[in-house]
Formats: C-alpha cells, structure tokens, sequence
C-alpha cells in the first residue's frame, strides 16, 4: 500500500476546515446582532457550568465552592498565559 | 450570578456616575463576529468626568473585588484595573481608561448605542470597522481570528475598508489586515 499523498492530506483538511467556517459564518450572517449577542451571554454561562462541572468531576468532589476554586486557579492560569508580555504594573518613564 | 447580570451591575456602575463608556471585548466582537463565550466584561470609561475608575470601582463594591495594582497594556500604555466577581463564577470585569491614543478615541466616538435583550437595556458598543482595526493592532492569534471573523460575517463591501486601512497604515498592520481577508473562504 503507498503511503498516503501528503499534499493531497493537507488540501483535504483545509477544504474540511474551510466548509466548517463557512458554516459558522453563514450562521452568523443570518442572525440579527441582538441574537449574535445573546449567543455570547449564553456560550459564556454554558461554558463556565461545563467548566465547573468538569473540575468538579475530575477531581471527584461534590463541593461546589471547591469547584469553583479549582475553575478561578484553571483561569488563573490561563490568564497567565494569554496576557504574558502584554501588561506591565508601570509606564515606561516616558509616557 | 450569569454573565448578563455582571455585564448589567457593571453598566448600571456606569450610568450612575454619570461616566461615559463603551463596552468592548467578546461583546463587540460577537455583535458583528461569530458569538464566542468569554471570561471577562471589559469597559472603556471616559476620563471627561473626572477618576472614572476609582469611582465606578467604589460603585461595584460588593460586587466585584477589584485589584489593588492598575496594569499597563505595553502596546499603547493605556490603564486597565482587573476585578472578579464575588458571587460565583468567577468572572473577571476589565476597566480601561479611555486615554488619547488617536485610534482609541476615534473608536469611542464612533460608538453606537445597542439595545440588549439579555441585560435589558441600552449600551454603547464600537463600530464593527473599529473592532477591526482593534483587534489587528493586538495581534493575538485568538484576536486575528475575532478580526477575520468581523470581516466575513458583516461583508467587506458593508465595511468602510478606507477607515481601516487608513488606521491600519498608521498602526503598521496592513499585512495581517491582507492575511484576515485572504482567510475568508469563498462563500457561494
């Protein structure tokens, strides 16, 4: 069996990645900006209950409160990440 | 607490203190973009009434445990205060300080007033061009995508491209302003 055609691999997953978004935005496209907006309020309450509810399942504990301390630890970090570089606690002397 | 019920304590902050804001972030993102969750309700507050922050903060007490510390963004030097929420989840709310970046304030005064069903009232919003140019002047991977996702769902030929580039040249960011729009697959 030949190993399979890299080039034509990689031309599949975009046109697979490209048809997904072309998904997203045709959606979007047909929502009016007020029901684009509440899709982000909704995401964003979903998101943080599949959150807590998956911490709170991984580490096996039924206490809400320690789950949610274990999500603030999980953004914390993230947080880290995602602004490292981009904040400093003072202006250069020159501004 | 739901984030709506942050984003409306937060803007209520605002209304009472009579400081002019607009809010920004994933909001503005999702009215013109394709809806993405969030982690934070982000504000810009006008500095013309005088300690907007310390104020707004005082106003939010018992609501949100703002940080001691303001923080710099080292792309543009303006300040930002960082608070969580005391209820949970843990959101965070960002207050930024509207300073006089010439970008920065073309985008406030463009803002456009928005009704929200979720949080029952009215609220100041970029225009959908700034959240371009805002997002490409960051450059994040994950705010490249917010500006390439603006531009596919509003439409380029609905966009004042002319103000884009134009802020797009002074900020250096034509390339990525290139690369978002080549991003767009075709949509027939």
């Amino acid at each position: 069996m030949n190993p399979p055609d890299p080039d034509l691999a990689a031309a599949e997953l975009k046109a697979m990645q490209d048809s997904i978004y072309r998904e997203k935005i045709l959606r979007a496209r047909r929502q009016t900006p007020e029901e684009r907006l509440a899709d982000v309020f909704e995401l964003t309450n979903t998101v943080f209950t599949r959150m807590h509810e998956g911490a709170m399942w991984q580490a096996g504990i039924t206490d809400e409160t320690e789950g949610w301390e274990i999500v603030r630890k999980r953004l914390a970090r993230l947080r880290l990440v995602h602004d490292a570089g981009r904040f400093a606690s003072h202006p250069p002397a020159a501004v | 607490m739901t984030i709506e019920q942050l984003a409306a304590a937060v803007l209520d902050a605002c209304e009472k203190e009579s400081v002019d804001h607009m809010l920004t972030g994933a909001f503005a993102h999702g009215l013109y973009g394709i809806p993405r969750s969030t982690k934070d309700v982000d504000v810009v507050l006008s500095l013309a009434s005088g300690d907007p922050i310390d104020r707004v903060v005082r106003r939010l007490a018992g609501v949100v445990q703002f940080e001691e510390q303001v923080q710099f963004d080292t792309l543009t030097w303006g300040k930002r205060l960082v608070g969580e929420s005391t209820a949970q989840p843990p959101f965070k709310v960002e207050l930024f300080e509207l300073f006089d970046d010439p970008f920065v304030q073309s985008q406030f005064n463009r803002r456009r007033r928005i009704f929200s069903t979720q949080i029952q009232r009215e609220t100041w919003l970029p225009a959908p061009e700034d959240v371009v140019v805002q997002k490409l002047r960051w450059g994040r991977s994950k705010d490249l995508d917010d500006a390439r996702d603006v531009l596919a769902v509003q439409g380029p030929e609905t966009l004042d491209m002319t103000y884009i580039e134009h802020w797009c040249a002074i900020h250096g960011t034509l390339p990525r302003l290139r690369d978002a729009l080549a991003g767009i697959p075709p949509l027939d």
